[in-house]
């Protein structure tokens, strides 16, 4: 059954149609960001770490403020805790509490425990750990205590969600290559994994083979068809796989996990799939899916949605059509092709439209790609195409990217940005952009299992559509973040919003104020959060 | 002939954990052998390695493999004054003693690495573990002056080939082979892209027709007629051909369907065509315990036959520039048409699996006879299950027709493409490799 809130369909395919937003500039606001200093994390070593190099934002002291954690590789990961002041200069202190690790190359935010306070998931070259959150940023090994098998792989994607009626997560753990292949380490993908809860609901049971398994580098739980129940997207490193293509798992509760396939409308697609991002662009109330690879990216839409709902699992690419291809340099004299990690779509000048950020960077040093390879902040215009801004907004850095967040560090509305660099230190940048629009954050709460509402849909209604974000935890490449979930709003200065919690229940559409942050519960009105600084 | 060679799988070789006899040096067919398996990965990996591109380095390094062999042999009979433009190379000092074992070890692993410079991360730790592993197993139990001399031939048979493939006009291949600068055609029936790929707006390798040819003349050597006249009328040749292609693709059966993936033969998801048919090789020759003169004879040839057939057809492909079926049937029969395959960035008349396979064809044939019967396993990694065939040319046969079942190319490319082919090897079979 589809979930109550989705707009009649079709009316607004990305394929075929704009979106004609009366707030949207027909020339996107171009953001400035301003490059901020103080992070000296780099992602250190060889081959076991071209892969990886995520970054994780979550906050872990409770005043709102999204703190860092950043992989190092070789090298311990480094925890950075956020001391910016609303709306000035990000400042950040390197914080040791537990999470300076070695062999890190990935790291996600989630309250496993429903404790109330964040744990961290560290994907390694070796043994996968979880982190118990104990409050003031500090954490410790919860391996053991939650009966997490964290085996011995190459460990490069993450995704979590709540199975309908359980107390645990599930964990999605995608693994790489068999690193002890030397000479012909090709068509030696190790088997991903699925940490399901245990039956006596006090952790985690032995993970699951989710065989056949692709070489993964990132993964996501996501309610692509609104059935209510999110399937499990699997971007897979076509270098290393063979026989094999892009996943897609369906997961139901208590059942063994079962692949889409051609019967069910997949269509076989092989690409270096090195990120997912996912955001409703085109209104429909279903989730298009931006997917990294080399050279070419694709954008994902469904290729048909029934008037009736129920969608098959078929998809169309308009990375080409919606200039969103970002294929290679778009400055510089470097034109060979890119190289595409880490992506995510949020509003970075909060004109009410999404934007697409794509960190880039050679695997090594590649002499068919791009070695100069710019950093992409795709800005979205109101027909659905969008405009390369990575020069002009200052973030269109060459350094050897790997995992980003884009999170509003200081809390002024806009949101900021990190990136992970192979071998480099880490950039941070602080969006200064003037003439943005209006904004809105939200933080969910429910009581219970799964505190943070993973699998929520935030819904804002803006004019005539309604703006729609997932609440996922996993995707991009190696980090994801957990916290405030922001909306632009362009000029609209008082919102409409509501959630349709993990369940499926709807809350109620209520107004609030734009430039605000609010909390949300599952049954009371948003209730303003001021930041204490 | 009639051998049907089972399970032959290059994959399935594993030579590269080999552990003889203890101080036994690695006996040199397993050091092609390896070399090669790891070749077949290298094209498949490395996004410069189009067929075309592929292609030429199998000739090289078919070529610096027999040749480091032919130096110590008494059967084998040099390829420097058959083959353009290629020197006499460096010779062993009759005098003193060298193991083949360690001389092609040195002269593979020179040729590979150069050959496949540009190869990632992966590809560059595999060759090195390669060459570090092979370097100590050639070596056990010979005298260290044995040793070095060795090593020192063969760096040298490879560098002397390495020099002469760089005048040939296709060492440098940048943005994967895609001009960034090039005019397409405008007469009717031109080429034009049918991908959304930005780098596919543009053919593949539109000057490697004018390549220096290794066995053959030039690129125009073997010329083709031109293909029907270009018409959009439905009682018409042209039209007559791609309803054949359109009725096909719209009724294959799943024998048809099961053929066109086998020859996919896609790059970078594969070994590429070239790669297909050098695996073919081997597998036959695993299966018969070739002795390592014929196995050099074989794969210098065979990737020689390969590489010219690439440069003939890529020749007539830009002569005709002749546009796809996909593009022709949307505009005249169906505009939702979809091909089985992905069609491929660069004109379609002849069709270069054709050209390459009866190429290929020819040689294997003069090799081991009309009717070597033989099972390919190339694709069982992939999924695809292996293929019997009666004979090379039947095996030729059916990778030309998989391109109409794909729905990539017309009758006529794929008839005049084998026979193209055929041409070509036989400049290839006319080498004298063999002292009579």
């Amino acid at each position: 059954m589809m979930a109550s809130g989705i707009l009649p369909v079709a009316a607004l395919s990305l394929v075929t149609g704009g979106l004609g937003m009366a707030w949207a500039e027909e020339t996107p606001v171009i953001p400035r960001f301003v490059e901020e200093g103080g992070i000296t994390s780099i992602y250190e070593g060889e081959w076991e770490y071209m892969v990886g190099g995520g970054a994780a934002t979550f906050d872990c002291n409770g005043d709102g403020f999204p703190e860092m954690l950043l992989a190092g590789g070789t090298a311990p990961a480094t925890l950075y805790r956020n001391v910016s002041t609303r709306g000035g200069p990000l400042r950040f202190a390197a914080e040791p509490g537990g999470l300076e690790i070695d062999r890190v190359a990935g790291a996600y935010p989630l309250d496993i425990d429903s404790d109330g306070v964040t744990d961290i998931i560290l994907l390694r070259v070796g043994e996968n750990l979880v982190m118990r959150g104990l409050g003031n940023c500090r954490f410790e090994r919860a391996n053991k205590a939650w009966g997490f098998d964290g085996g011995d792989a190459w460990s490069t994607a993450f995704a979590a969600t709540w199975e309908r009626g359980a107390a645990w997560p599930t964990l999605a753990i995608g693994n790489y290559v068999d690193r002890k292949e030397e000479a012909f380490p090709w068509g030696s993908c190790t088997d991903n994994w699925l940490h399901r809860p245990n039956r006596a609901g006090t952790g985690f049971a032995p993970p699951l083979p989710l065989t056949p398994s692709y070489c993964a580098l990132s993964m996501l739980f996501t309610d692509w068809n609104r059935s209510g129940t999110p399937g499990l997207r699997v971007s897979n490193d076509r270098e290393y796989y063979k026989g094999g293509t892009e996943q897609m798992w369906r997961i139901e509760p208590g059942a063994k996990p079962v692949l889409y396939g051609e019967a069910d409308g997949w269509k076989t697609l092989k690409i270096w799939g090195m990120g997912i991002a996912s955001h409703d662009l085109n209104f429909d109330g279903y989730p298009e899916y931006f997917l990294t690879s080399m050279a070419d990216n694709k954008l994902q839409t469904l290729a048909v949605v029934p008037e009736t709902g129920a969608p098959k699992p078929a998809y169309a690419d308009v990375a080409f059509a919606r200039g969103a291809i970002a294929q290679r340099p778009y400055m510089g004299d470097d034109l060979r092709p890119s190289t595409a990690w880490h992506a995510q779509f949020e509003d970075v000048n909060n004109d009410g439209l999404a934007d697409l950020f794509v960190a880039k960077g050679n695997v090594a040093k590649m002499p068919d790609f791009a070695e100069k390879d710019p950093n992409n902040l795709l800005l979205q215009r109101p027909d659905g195409t969008f405009l390369e801004s990575g020069g002009l907004s200052g973030v269109g850095s060459t350094r050897i990217a790997r995992g980003a967040a884009l999170v509003d560090f200081n809390l002024d509305g806009l949101l900021d940005l990190v990136v992970v660099n192979r071998w480099e230190p880490a950039e941070l940048w602080r969006n200064t952009t003037a003439d943005a629009g209006n904004w809105l954050q939200l933080r969910l709460r429910q009581p219970g299992p799964n505190p943070d509402a993973i699998g929520s849909w935030i819904e804002v209604r803006l004019g005539d559509v309604v703006q729609r974000r997932e609440v996922t935890s996993g995707g991009g490449h190696a980090g994801g973040s957990l916290g405030w979930w922001h909306m632009g709003l362009g000029a609209e200065k008082a919102p409409e919003i509501r959630v349709i919690w993990p369940d499926g229940s709807a809350g109620a559409w209520q107004r609030v104020e734009a430039n605000a942050f609010y909390d949300v519960g599952r049954d009371s009105t948003a209730r303003p959060w001021l930041p204490p600084r | 002939m009639n051998i049907i060679l089972r399970a032959a799988s290059v994959c399935a070789v594993m030579l590269w954990g080999w552990a003889g006899a203890a101080q036994a040096a690695l006996p040199p067919e397993q050091v092609l052998q390896n070399w090669y398996r790891l070749m077949l990965e290298l094209v498949r990996h490395t996004p410069t390695y189009s067929p075309p591109v592929a292609s030429r380095a199998f000739a090289y390094v078919g070529i610096t493999g027999f040749e480091a062999v032919a130096g110590g042999s008494d059967d084998l009979q040099t390829l420097a004054g058959q083959i353009n433009g290629l020197t006499a190379l460096p010779a062993r000092d009759a005098a003193l003693a060298y193991d083949d074992g360690v001389v092609l070890q040195a002269a593979l692993s020179t040729a590979v690495k150069t050959f496949f410079s540009n190869t990632g991360p992966t590809g560059q730790r595999a060759m090195a573990a390669m060459e570090r592993v092979l370097t100590e197993k050639t070596a056990a139990g010979l005298p260290g002056d044995v040793t070095a001399r060795s090593r020192a031939l063969g760096v040298a048979v490879a560098q002397h080939v390495v020099s002469w493939s760089l005048t040939d006009g296709g060492a440098v291949v940048e943005n994967m082979g895609f001009p960034y600068d090039y005019a397409l055609g405008t007469a009717p029936g031109a080429w034009v892209p049918t991908s959304r790929i930005v780098q596919q707006q543009k053919p593949l390798l539109p000057k490697w027709g004018n390549n220096r040819t290794f066995a053959m003349p030039n690129g125009a050597t073997c010329g083709l007629p031109p293909p029907p006249a270009y018409s959009v009328e439905p009682g018409s040749a042209f039209y007559a051909e791609a309803k054949e292609v359109y009725d096909t693709v719209k009724s294959l059966t799943a024998e048809q369907r099961e053929i066109a993936r086998f020859w996919s033969d896609d790059p970078m998801l594969s070994p590429t065509p070239p790669g297909h048919w050098i695996s073919i090789a081997l597998q036959v020759q695993n299966s018969t315990d070739a002795p390592l003169a014929e196995q050099v004879d074989l794969q210098a040839r065979l990737g020689i036959a390969l590489a010219d057939a690439f440069i003939g057809c890529w020749h007539a492909k830009f002569e005709y520039d002749l546009l796809r079926p996909v593009t022709y049937i949307r505009a005249t029969m169906d505009p939702k048409w979809e091909p089985l395959l992905n069609t491929p960035p660069f004109p379609e008349y002849p069709s270069g699996h054709s050209t390459q396979s009866g190429a290929a064809a020819e040689v294997l044939t003069d090799f081991f006879g009309e009717d070597f019967a033989f099972e390919d396993a190339t694709h069982l990694d992939d999924g695809l299950a292996p293929r019997r065939f009666p004979s090379f040319w039947a095996a030729a046969q059916e990778a030309g027709m998989s391109r109409l079942y794909g729905g990539i190319h017309f009758r006529s490319a794929i008839d005049r493409g084998l026979e193209q082919g055929r041409c070509i090897g036989r400049y290839v079979t006319a080498l004298q490799t063999r002292i009579r």
